[in-house]
């Protein structure tokens, strides 16, 4: 018994640190954030208004100066959570498995690779803004190349055509280091005689890559998906510093919207509409994991 | 020529393309940070004809750049440690101890991967102002450490659960306590896993930009990305400083993986295994 108890306040006293801080930093943030999407306030007067639903039906539908921007921002948000899970593995798959076929400059490229990684944030979203500018080294190339109608005089991220996409690409480019590290060390658990084993059978190498490779890599790729979709919704640290949702709303997302409610409305009661869309954008997340999972399996 | 060599210089040409890719932004950055302030508006040509030191040296001296550094250092220094002792211990009581809320917290914390970091902002913003850590250090560094806990605690268990529990039976019987096995005994089996995370904690922290500026007020409490949007943020860019400021920003970050790669990629093949 005594031996039982000891055990047990052992246990409790690893995890101690860990459940005070959620119990100040998230119990209270998570529990009064709810609450505050069921309010009107401005964050200056001493009293919240209570005004039930009316946060969430103003966001999605009632208020005529919030809701179309909010859908625009949502459409642009799916997007984002599409494409960018998509992209990230149709390039960092392949580039997986290149490299884990060759055998020189294998781990020089793997750091290559891991770059963008490892300096994505504000310093390169500002290097990237550099060469999309009108005059900038992406546009040169393009004309140098002969490929002048294809360049943007205004800057990549200035034109509401192209800002959104250019956005995806970037995100596109600082999510694929992670993708590819982590198919890297899928591959490297394959078992090599099954791979040969198929190989005697008379497997031309794309069936091999399609048939066993593809397939014993479906964990990951899960993976891959399912935090890229997250990152997606989540993320909007690139969006705020590029573009600020411009040109005209052009590349606004939904958490861009929510930060911009919390805390450049000024005087406007505006932080119950900005803590109900961060709870939107929590159902979002979950919804889009769940049909994410679905589709997997059946994939699988 | 066989085959088998065209395939093989196809891959190496396909590797090389990409590699340019990756590099792409950063190569600029350096090639910028080494131009003059005529220079950099004189054409999109990467080698600079006259390569000069003066854009650092200015863009280091014009702004408390050093204040920056050491603030970024602070923060980012006590995040990780921070997320290093309180989710190793917790992950090692999921992994190992059998106590009753074990399971209900292990998962409370992996569920949090959901809530958005915007959803929560405000609430730690206002929070914080009640508490009068707003603007302060400590004030990013706390919510920073509760936001890593979903990845955190999912990896750290994984790598604790991958240690055989004979070697915890066999340090029982010796004698040892239960803080001992900790330290001795799983800890240093479970280095790279640690290490993955210092990196993947450290990473983001020194690039954090939403909250600080929300938070910092006080300019000799600013962070680097924050330094660093004061450079852009006049009427007029001068790319290069900037460029200069971003390599400035970035290198010690590269310098880091650098060192900690070989047991970064294996932490992350652990974790994976897990």
């Amino acid at each position: 018994m005594a031996a039982r108890w000891k055990e047990w306040l052992t246990g409790w006293a690893f995890v101690f640190p860990a459940v005070a801080l959620f119990a100040v930093m998230g119990v209270y943030t998570i529990g009064s954030g709810l609450a505050l999407s069921f309010a009107s306030w401005n964050g200056f007067t001493p009293e919240w208004i209570w005004v039930g639903l009316e946060n969430y039906a103003d966001l999605l539908w009632a208020d005529p100066s919030l809701a179309p921007g909010v859908r625009r921002a949502a459409w642009n948000t799916l997007q984002v959570c599409v494409a960018v899970p998509l992209l990230t593995v149709l390039i960092s798959l392949p580039l997986a498995v290149t490299l884990n076929s060759v055998r020189r400059l294998r781990g020089l490229l793997r750091s290559v690779y891991f770059l963008p990684y490892v300096t994505t944030g504000i310093a390169t979203y500002y290097a990237w803004r550099y060469l999309l500018e009108p005059e900038g080294s992406i546009n040169l190339m393009l004309r140098s190349a002969g490929l002048g109608s294809l360049a943007q005089p205004q800057g990549w991220l200035a034109n509401p055509s192209t800002a959104l996409w250019t956005l995806i690409l970037i995100l596109v480019w600082s999510a694929v280091p992670t993708a590819t590290l982590l198919y890297l060390t899928g591959l490297q658990a394959i078992d090599p005689s099954m791979v040969e084993a198929a190989r005697i059978d008379g497997a031309a190498p794309r069936q091999v890559l399609r048939r066993i490779i593809v397939p014993l890599l479906t964990p990951m790729t899960a993976g891959i998906v399912l935090l890229g979709v997250r990152d997606s919704l989540h993320g909007f640290q690139i969006f705020l510093i590029m573009t600020n949702g411009g040109p005209g709303g052009h590349t606004n997302v939904l958490a861009l919207e929510t930060y911009e409610l919390a805390f450049f409305k000024g005087l406007a009661p505006t932080l119950g509409l900005s803590s109900a869309l961060g709870w939107l954008l929590f159902v979002g997340a979950v919804l889009l994991t769940l049909a994410n999972a679905r589709l997997l399996r059946r994939v699988r | 020529m066989t085959a088998a060599r065209i395939a093989r210089t196809a891959a190496y040409v396909a590797l090389s393309i990409y590699a340019a890719l990756s590099l792409y932004p950063f190569l600029w950055m350096v090639s910028g940070a080494f131009k003059t302030r005529e220079e950099i508006l004189d054409g999109g040509h990467l080698i600079p004809r006259e390569p000069t030191f003066d854009t650092i040296v200015t863009t280091w001296n014009q702004l408390a750049f050093v204040d920056y550094f050491r603030n970024s250092l602070v923060v980012t220094g006590l995040t990780v440690l921070g997320v290093l002792v309180v989710y190793s211990l917790a992950s090692y009581a999921f992994a190992v101890l059998r106590f009753p809320g074990a399971k209900t917290l292990y998962w409370l914390f992996v569920a949090l991967l959901f809530v958005p970091g915007i959803t929560v902002l405000l609430p730690v913003v206002i929070l914080e102002n009640r508490l009068g850590l707003l603007g302060t250090h400590m004030g990013l560094v706390l919510p920073f450490v509760n936001g890593t806990a979903p990845l955190t605690v999912l990896l750290l268990t994984a790598a604790f659960r991958g240690i055989p529990r004979e070697l915890r039976e066999a340090a029982r019987a010796d004698g040892a306590s239960e803080a001992r096995i900790f330290l001795r005994v799983y800890l240093p089996l479970t280095r790279p896993a640690h290490i993955t995370i210092a990196v993947l904690t450290a990473v983001p922290t020194w690039n954090e930009y939403v909250l600080s500026r929300v938070s910092l007020n006080d300019e000799a409490l600013y962070t680097l990305p924050l330094g660093l949007e004061s450079l852009i943020s006049g009427t007029v860019v001068r790319y290069n400083e900037v460029l200069a400021a971003s390599l400035i920003m970035v290198l010690p970050v590269i310098a880091l993986f650098a060192f900690l790669q070989r047991y970064f990629v294996n932490g992350l093949v652990g974790a994976v295994k897990g």
